[in-house]
């Protein structure tokens, strides 16, 4: 890290000579520590799916949840400082009810994106608050259909058919990249999603983890709901056994 | 009491300030409003929707509104929907201003999806959505300036029926036979007759029915009302609100009547 | 306009209060104290429901009856509830019975200039053990009694409790004492009687009728066992007792 020791990187309001807010990319390097988070947007929904490494066998079980809920069919998945993914997702609860205060209906998911986006970016700006040290997964379903986005700490945001952030966010981009995802109904993505949670999760180094699943599409009737425990279950077998042919 | 010293103003001191001109810290919030006198509240209803009926049964609770909102005396919007399901599990009904009605809509809603948003897939019952209204409502009655509607809540959760009244007062109370507006008067004694002790025997045809017939009276007697209805059920199965449908009404026997037919004397 | 109808533009005001009907009154005995009300809740010619409780139990030893304006007699007696709940977090016991009844003078005194319209009587057990029945005005004027009507038909049945209670023109003969207190099957009866009559003269009463019966700690039943329908509230029968007595009322 060149970085350490100029002083550019004290403040997020300071540049450094070659252009760089040294701020914004160590918030980036919290979420790169953090559990991998995908979401695939496929044929007819949205499939949320969260690795929760679990620091401690004393946690309860289901407990600190990763995905959460912004309006009827928006849900979000957050990588990195979990606290500073419930504010966020806090906020973008705020602007959900904001806008339908005004408009008499829920944000199409790209407004709400710009809004959060305009939020994380104000982070970036000021010596006297610090970045978000997490990435943001946006699903939902709205007017246009399903919708995914990234909200990164540095406050852009960009719409994805598959989106992966956190630690194994390559392997799993590499893995997405495989899917045919346009062609995937929202059941289906279920069990990609859980195979590729499994895939990416590194046994050697990482301790426990939970598998999080959402899902938002016509079996929900739009709803983001919490993937339903036995077709959770049965996704989670699924994949570990795949992942034993894998290995073999 | 203003805790700020800096509100209080201070004494005139002639040793360095004889015409009381240093600047005061200014509070941000000036203790009033000085728009105070210019805010208007709502003296009267304007667009209204009159009675509300609904009944306890066998399987759950069923209610009725006709789908006409009045301007005075003006039949103004004829297929406004005064049936609202709130949740899951609760259905609400309302007459008098319907601007407040939709204003009220619109605050459950949100208080639906904050309740969704937290993910804890608890979920806000009859019971909880008539509280919730009948504190808006006396906090508006409060602060003189209420939301003008009578209102009728009902719902069934884990298997518990419900059914209740709340008015732009802050009064509440329940029964088996609730009716708001000329209802009370015209259709209430109707509803009490056919459902009182018979709340766990009627069938959802006897409600039905027993609804109907009260639609029909008082579209006979309310000059303010419509032939044109709709029913919300709720039972195991959740709210189900029915698209309008018509009274079948014969007018045969004005004729007759002195007065209003074709009699000269 | 010629015969002056607008020559005085006039704002018709939103009124912020109804009147409910029903009637509450309570009886303190020497060790006892019967709290009672109709459940008939009206407005104007209409009966809106035949079953609105109008008296409540605080805790084991107090119990508050509340008439007039149902929406505030509904919050106030709320907030009460809510001040003795945080009484008890704060103190590890229940407010005593003299202590409640100043908390709710101050509390409806608070609302002065915007009064809850509401008559509170508020009965049950002082910490000396006896039966005591305080009674309130809707701005928190108070004072203990023995008995008090209030309501639509307190006009009809306090001249009663007046007579039967306090033996208000009653002639004594000679060497016969009057009793301070009377028995409790005596009061519910009295009670009972209370209430039938005022249903049969005013149409605001009715329906049904709730007796709330607090008895001091460690003393006996009193005869209240074989009272029809007698219900235990408390859970311990060591310390005071509050038990309840429903009954039908005309409902015409």
């Amino acid at each position: 890290m060149t970085s350490i020791g100029t002083g550019y990187d004290l403040s997020a309001s300071t540049y450094s000579p070659d252009g760089r807010i040294f701020q914004v990319e160590y918030a980036n390097k919290a979420v790169e520590n953090s559990g991998t988070a995908i979401g695939l947007r496929v044929k007819d929904g949205i499939v949320l799916a969260v690795e929760k490494l679990i620091h401690s066998k004393l946690l309860v079980p289901d407990s600190n949840r990763r995905i959460q809920t912004i309006d009827r069919s928006v849900g979000m998945a957050s990588s990195g400082l979990l606290a500073d993914g419930r504010q966020i997702a806090n906020r973008a609860r705020d602007e959900s009810y904001s806008y339908r205060d005004v408009y008499k209906e829920s944000p199409p998911l790209k407004e709400l994106v710009q809004r959060m986006g305009l939020y994380v970016q104000a982070y970036t700006l000021y010596s006297s608050v610090r970045p978000f040290g997490c990435s943001t997964i946006l699903g939902a379903i709205d007017k246009s259909g399903p919708v995914l986005y990234i909200i990164e700490p540095s406050g852009v945001a960009y719409g994805y058919h598959g989106a992966a952030v956190g630690k194994g966010r390559q392997l799993a981009k590499t893995e997405l990249e495989k899917l045919k995802l346009s062609e995937l109904t929202t059941r289906e993505a279920v069990f990609e999603a859980a195979r590729i949670i499994h895939l990416v999760h590194d046994d050697a180094k990482e301790k426990e983890f939970e598998l999080e699943m959402s899902w938002i599409g016509a079996e929900t009737n739009g709803l983001h709901l919490p993937v339903p425990k036995d077709l959770l279950e049965e996704a989670d077998k699924k994949a570990r056994d795949a992942l034993e042919d894998y290995d073999e | 009491m203003d805790h700020f010293p800096t509100s209080w103003g201070r004494q005139r001191n002639d040793a360095y300030d004889a015409y009381n001109t240093y600047p005061l810290h200014q509070r941000p919030n000036p203790g009033h409003d000085a728009f105070a006198d210019s805010v208007q509240h709502t003296q009267q209803p304007i667009v209204t929707g009159t009675s509300v009926l609904a009944i306890v049964y066998k399987d759950g609770i069923m209610m009725a509104a006709d789908t006409l909102a009045s301007y005075g005396s003006l039949a103004r919007f004829k297929s406004i929907q005064r049936l609202h399901s709130v949740g899951t599990s609760t259905v609400i009904g309302a007459s008098g201003d319907m601007s407040d009605f939709q204003y009220l809509q619109s605050i459950l809603d949100e208080l639906i999806i904050s309740e969704f948003t937290e993910g804890d897939k608890h979920e806000l019952g009859p019971e909880e959505i008539h509280e919730y209204l009948s504190r808006v409502m006396y906090g508006r009655r409060s602060k003189m300036n209420p939301l003008w509607n009578s209102l009728l809540v009902g719902g069934k959760k884990d298997g518990k029926r419900f059914l209740a009244y709340v008015d732009l007062l802050g009064t509440t109370y329940t029964a088996s036979t609730l009716a708001t507006g000329y209802g009370a008067y015209i259709a209430l004694p109707l509803l009490r007759t056919a459902v009182e002790g018979r709340e766990n025997d009627l069938t959802e045809e006897e409600a039905r029915k027993i609804l109907e017939e009260s639609m029909r009276v008082l579209y006979y007697r309310d000059a303010r009302s419509l032939d044109k209805y709709q029913i919300a059920i709720v039972n195991d199965e959740g709210v189900t609100i029915s698209e309008p449908q018509k009274l079948v009404t014969s007018w045969g026997f004005a004729e007759g009547i002195r007065g209003y037919g074709a009699q000269t004397q | 306009m010629p015969d002056g109808s607008f020559a005085h533009p006039q704002q018709r005001q939103f009124n912020p209060y109804s009147e409910n009907g029903g009637t509450i009154l309570a009886i303190a005995g020497a060790d006892f104290s019967v709290i009672a009300g109709d459940t008939r809740q009206s407005e104007g010619y209409s009966i809106q429901t035949r079953y609105a409780p109008k008296v409540f139990r605080l805790t084991d030893r107090a119990v508050l009856a509340v008439n007039g304006f149902a929406a505030d007699g509904n919050v106030f007696v709320k907030k009460v509830k809510q001040r003795l709940e945080w009484y008890r977090h704060a103190h590890a016991k229940d407010m005593p019975l003299r202590a409640i009844a100043r908390m709710i003078q101050t509390m409806l005194y608070a609302q002065r200039f915007f009064p809850y319209y509401v008559y509170n009587i508020l009965g049950g057990i002082e910490e000396d053990g006896s039966g005591a029945v305080y009674s309130f005005d809707p701005v928190g004027s108070y004072e203990r009694e023995a008995c008090r009507a209030a309501g639509a038909a307190q006009s009809l049945v306090q001249p009663f409790l007046d007579n039967q209670i306090y033996f208000k023109n009653q002639q004594s003969l000679p060497g016969q004492s009057r009793p301070l207190h009377l028995p409790l099957p005596e009061v519910l009866s009295i009670v009972i009687d209370s209430f039938t009559s005022a249903t049969e003269r005013h149409i605001e009463v009715g329906d049904g009728l709730e007796m709330y019966v607090v008895l001091a700690k460690g003393r006996s039943i009193q005869g209240l066992e074989s009272f029809r329908g007698v219900q235990e509230l408390t859970p311990n029968p060591d310390g005071d007792r509050v038990f309840v007595i429903r009954r039908e009322l005309k409902k015409d």
